[in-house]
């Protein structure tokens, strides 16, 4: 895919492919970013880490070992989940409680206004995961919370959310067309 | 500790790979598991395969970035050094490909990788994003609500109980993705990698079926998705051909790529 190309020119220290991995990844990447820490202005300010961590450490990426695009997401959702549990530490937790009441992370999903192709797919695929697995996985992957944080929130044993998530993004995977 | 014990505690940390995929660890938990991801084979493999899991919940996530954030970005690149090409230590968590050799590297060659290319396992859906994330750039009231009827058709075809997606790759790496739905006869075509033509040229789809000429699907825009109808249950294939502007009643080309649609449910 052209991120792919794109980084390893950026790690030659090329400027142009820079700004073109930008225009390709920072739609993405500020939407995950975003959608986790909540925040605009903090959300702005990972967005940012993460971006000039592509240009800093773009010689880490290895084409061989899995797509640039998955490589710069993982890497966001990481920022992204630290930002929001210090964020949380430092004591926004009631804040967060009441913009969470009786809200199942699921609809996090839904309330996108705009309709893209990409969103209607996933959202199709989380539709046919079990309740459990959805919300397992959404609570962790959207909210930030830890495997404890979903074991607490949904009154389960901490190996049955282990489970759930297993189960969940396994069959996420055979959704989002697996087939090569 | 006993060695049932130091087992048992083994064990428990096999079970986390889920979790640390969706980033679910907290900071101890997390430091402890990445030591034992360094000796785990299993764990590692595993936690491959369920981050490119992961990751896909962050397709739907994309939005615009403020321009202000552009600017910010691309003036502090021009005063940030980049690391050297061999640092590849261990900052990062291993599952952030490219971060730390895996495990295994420095004992024995292995005879293949231990990653599913990426692009191999999902390109479908990666396709998708990136052929919305180029139309996102800039548009008009007039291509948004053309954007708004095309989201609405391709919002049928996903909605389709047997829609499944496949993907085919020509020898350059370049990309045909499908969502196909056999029982509405639609799909949702999107063609990566493409978009070198000619200005004279273009990209022609057809359908392919037993005993009968191509049939024209129509022309092809290289970050558009694309929504075909009328595939008959006995098509066997899609394939691209580059002709003049405005297309060919049949192909004058050989394809640069076909799908098989075997795979999501044609062919009968
Ligand atoms: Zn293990």
């Amino acid at each position: 895919m052209e991120a792919d190309r794109l980084l390893i020119r950026v790690a030659g220290g090329d400027h142009m492919a820079f700004e073109e991995l930008y225009a390709l990844v920072s739609g993405p990447v500020f939407g995950l970013v975003k959608r986790v820490v909540r925040d605009p202005a903090q959300s702005e300010e990972v967005a940012q880490e993460v971006l000039l961590e592509l240009w800093r450490s773009a010689a880490r990426f290895d084409p061989g070992r899995g797509s640039a695009l998955s490589w710069i997401l993982t890497l966001a959702h990481r920022r992204a989940v630290d930002r929001v549990r210090s964020a949380r530490a430092a004591g926004e937790r009631e804040q967060r409680e009441a913009l969470r009441a009786g809200t199942p992370a699921f609809d996090h999903v839904a309330e996108e206004v705009e309709a893209g192709l990409e969103r209607e797919w996933v959202r199709r695929c989380l539709d046919r995961l079990t309740a459990l697995q959805r919300e397992s996985v959404t609570l962790a992957y959207y909210d930030g919370y830890t495997y404890r944080e979903v074991a607490e929130r949904l009154s389960l044993p901490l190996g049955t959310v282990k489970t759930r998530m297993r189960d969940g993004l396994t069959r996420l995977r055979e959704c989002l067309g697996g087939v090569a | 500790m006993s060695l049932l014990d130091r087992l048992r505690g083994r064990a428990d940390l096999h079970s986390l790979a889920a979790p640390y995929a969706l980033d679910a660890l907290e900071g101890n938990e997390r430091a402890r598991f990445e030591k034992h991801l360094a000796g785990c084979e299993r764990c590692a493999a595993d936690v491959r395969a369920l981050s490119e899991d992961a990751v896909r919940l962050a397709w739907s996530t994309a939005a615009p970035a403020p321009a202000a954030l552009r600017d910010r970005v691309l003036t502090a690149v021009r005063t940030t050094p980049q690391e050297p090409a061999r640092a590849r230590e261990n900052r990062l968590p291993p599952h952030v490909w490219g971060t730390q050799p895996p495990p295994a590297r420095s004992r024995a060659p292995r005879p293949r990788p231990l990653f599913v290319p990426f692009a191999t396992a999902t390109a479908a859906a990666a396709l998708v994003v990136a052929a919305l994330f180029a139309v996102q750039a800039n548009r008009s009231e007039q291509q948004l609500a053309a954007e708004r009827d095309r989201a609405r058709e391709i919002a049928h075809v996903l909605a389709a109980p047997d829609a499944r997606a496949a993907t085919g790759r020509d020898a350059e790496g370049r990309t045909i993705g499908v969502i196909a739905s056999a029982s509405e006869g639609r799909a949702v075509v999107t063609l990566n990698g493409y978009d070198d033509l000619p200005g004279d040229r273009v990209h022609q789809l057809w359908l392919m079926r037993p005993q009968a000429q191509p049939l024209s699907l129509g022309l092809l825009d290289d970050d558009t998705p694309f929504v075909a109808n009328g595939l008959d249950r006995a098509a066997t294939s899609l394939a691209v051909t580059v002709e003049p502007d405005g297309g060919s009643a049949q192909p004058t080309t050989q394809p640069v790529v076909q799908l098989a649609l075997e795979s999501v449910g044609f062919g009968e």
